[in-house]
């Protein structure tokens, strides 16, 4: 019996053993919102580069398609990796892989927005699922980030801004593939998101909204690789 | 050893319980003729069982599908008119509202590869977002049908059956409502009968002459045997200015696509006037008239009208008869299609 039990630790021993030489972790990343320095909260006043002030209501957005390319070159996609984050919902934050491992070094790619192909594949499930209120009806697609607020700069009723950027076709493709380096020394990976960065180009007086696909749609969408500190 | 028993027993009961659903789903069978091509829709998603269809079924003729619960998609869509609208030029939706464009036929979707006047939706899996959302159709959206639909226990049954799970989700409520409008097939006319030399389908002199001044005029555009292209085209009618629809380049913010619209099939066209993206028709004989004197010239005018259409009186009377031929009673009135009664 005590023998049984003696094979049971060793192995766990040594299992033990060998998790802790390998590099591998669990992949887990945490999106952290925040607005120059500060936490992004709802309704919260903060004053933009252009020294607009401005309150969220709705941000939201896809990110999906993850792959993680490994030091030698090997390529590994992570099946229905879409997540829609939404960044006043604590849990949609936390992008959590189970079953994915990397090493220190590997490369993280993934698309902010939605890939041609899901746009046209009609009714999808989950995260994709069009009753999730990020897609077009009077023309197919998703909206692949979602920004509501307002500022008194703008001249729309009730002071409004929405920005809804989405369209797959060229020339005004909205979707953006980037990459990082896992290289973070803590865990889980915190991906820092600069909502100021948005803004940087943006008059609000001028343009507080953006609804359809198209060329302004795509300037937009241009810089979203930005907010992410990521690289295109 | 206990413990063993009673776990097997649980296996061969939800081994009984797998059996019996499977059982009792019937398939159900997508026919068309063998010279017809291949449908465009790749039908993965669907159960293609009587299950889904009832259920989509249900939902087309249910307005629980509108915000107050007054408008289904069979308000606008009706089966003894080829499923459009009738005597409306612009479709009538929620609170007495008025679309901007007139309703549209449904029949052999499977084959279409965009939908709507423009061409706006590119799947026929969310073109039901289309209606559920607009403001002057059913002003709804997915996810409160969604959760209308979960409260419902007649509907948690009906979805249970399709997918041994009740829980209702915006895809497959979705995806009930594809797996019934994809099946809304028409080709048992009388000139299909005609081409399949099948008893029913002998043509007159008139109609074999209109069905050859069809193809000399018509048919580029609206190709056989599914009488249309799916392209865009402008056919020269003049712009509406209460409306200032420029059709397909509202979609590709293109200049040349202005004015052009789908083709539209012209199967059970008897059937369902007006006619036109706007209605502006009343008639196939104003139809007529448009194409062979009402063309206006314009810069993405179809190269095809740019030549005049030359008919006679009694050239224009074979045509109209030909476009009789097109109308498919196994269709309009078959009762698999009309309003769920008793399921
Ligand atoms: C208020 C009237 C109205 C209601 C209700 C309505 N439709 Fe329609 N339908 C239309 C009109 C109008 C069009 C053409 C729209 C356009 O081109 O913009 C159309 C187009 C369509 C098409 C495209 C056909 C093609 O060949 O491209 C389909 C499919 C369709 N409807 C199905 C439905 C379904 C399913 C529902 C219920 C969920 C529904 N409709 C509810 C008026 C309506
Ligand atoms: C250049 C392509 C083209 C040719 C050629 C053409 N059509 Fe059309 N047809 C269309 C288009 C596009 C529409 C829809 C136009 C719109 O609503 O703006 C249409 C609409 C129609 C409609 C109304 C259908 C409906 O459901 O509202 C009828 C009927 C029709 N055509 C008959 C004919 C006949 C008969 C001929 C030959 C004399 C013909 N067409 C030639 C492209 C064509």
């Amino acid at each position: 019996m005590k023998k049984q039990f003696f094979h049971l630790w060793l192995l766990f021993f040594m299992g033990f053993l060998l998790m802790s030489y390998s590099e591998e972790k669990r992949l887990h990343i945490i999106i952290q919102p925040q607005f120059s320095s500060e936490r992004v909260a709802e309704n919260t006043w903060y004053v933009t580069e252009n020294n607009d002030s401005i309150q969220f209501s709705k941000l939201r957005f896809y990110l999906t398609n993850f792959e993680i390319e490994k030091k030698d070159g090997t390529r590994y996609s992570i099946p229905d990796s879409n997540f829609l984050v939404d960044v006043f919902s604590e849990e949609t934050l936390q992008l959590k892989f189970p079953d994915v491992s990397y090493a220190k070094g590997d490369e993280l790619l993934f698309n902010i927005g939605v890939e041609k192909e899901m746009n046209t594949a009609g009714a999808l499930a989950g995260a994709l699922d069009p009753s999730n209120g990020m897609y077009w009806s009077w023309q197919s697609g998703y909206i692949n980030f979602k920004l509501e607020g307002k500022s008194p700069s703008c001249a729309s009723r009730k002071n409004k801004f929405q920005f809804h950027i989405g369209g797959y076709t060229a020339p005004y493709e909205t979707t953006k593939r980037v990459h990082f380096i896992l290289n973070a020394p803590n865990e889980p990976i915190t991906l820092p998101l600069q909502i100021d960065a948005f803004f940087k180009n943006i008059q609000l007086k001028d343009e507080y909204q953006i609804m359809i696909p198209g060329e302004k749609a795509s300037v937009i969408a241009a810089t979203l690789p930005k907010l992410f500190s990521v690289n295109e | 050893m206990n413990r063993i028993k009673t776990y097997s027993i649980c296996f061969v009961g939800i081994f009984i319980c797998c059996g019996f659903a499977v059982i009792q789903h019937k398939e159900v069978l997508f026919d068309y003729p063998e010279y017809w091509p291949k449908p465009a829709y790749d039908f993965s998603k669907l159960s293609m069982t009587e299950e889904e269809f009832q259920l989509g079924r249900h939902l087309f003729y249910d307005p629980i599908l509108s915000r107050d619960n007054t408008i289904s998609c069979a308000s606008c869509h009706l089966q003894a008119t080829g499923f459009t609208h009738v005597d409306h030029d612009l479709s009538h939706g929620i609170d007495g509202n008025i679309g901007t464009r007139n309703s549209m036929t449904l029949m052999n979707l499977a084959w279409s590869t965009s939908f709507m006047w423009d061409g706006g939706v590119n799947h026929i899996e969310v073109q039901a977002l289309a209606p559920i959302t607009s403001e002057d159709e059913m002003d709804n959206s997915l996810e409160a049908i969604v959760e209308k639909l979960n409260a419902s226990e007649k509907y948690k049954t009906l979805f249970y059956r399709v997918h041994n799970d009740s829980v209702v989700t915006g895809q497959k409520t979705l995806l009930a409502l594809t797996q019934f409008v994809v099946m809304l097939n028409s080709y048992n006319s009388k000139y299909d009968k005609y081409i399949r030399n099948e008893a029913g389908g002998e043509f007159t002199a008139q109609e074999k002459n209109g069905l050859e001044l069809f193809r000399t005029n018509c048919a580029s555009c609206h190709k056989e045997p599914l009488f249309t292209s799916q392209d865009f085209k402008n056919i020269g009618l003049a712009v509406d200015t209460t409306l200032n629809d420029f059709g397909r380049m509202g979609i590709t913010a293109n200049k040349s696509d202005s004015l052009k619209f789908k083709v539209p099939t012209l199967r059970n066209i008897q059937f369902t006037s007006p006619y036109m993206h706007d209605g502006r028709f009343e008639t196939l004989q104003e139809v007529l008239q448009h194409y062979t004197t009402g063309i206006q010239q314009s810069n993405t005018l179809a190269p095809e009208l740019k030549n005049d259409i030359l008919l006679t009186p009694n050239e224009r009377v074979d045509l109209l008869v030909f476009l009789r031929t097109l109308s498919d009673t196994d269709f309009l009135f078959n009762k698999r299609f009309n309003y769920p009664n008793n399921y």
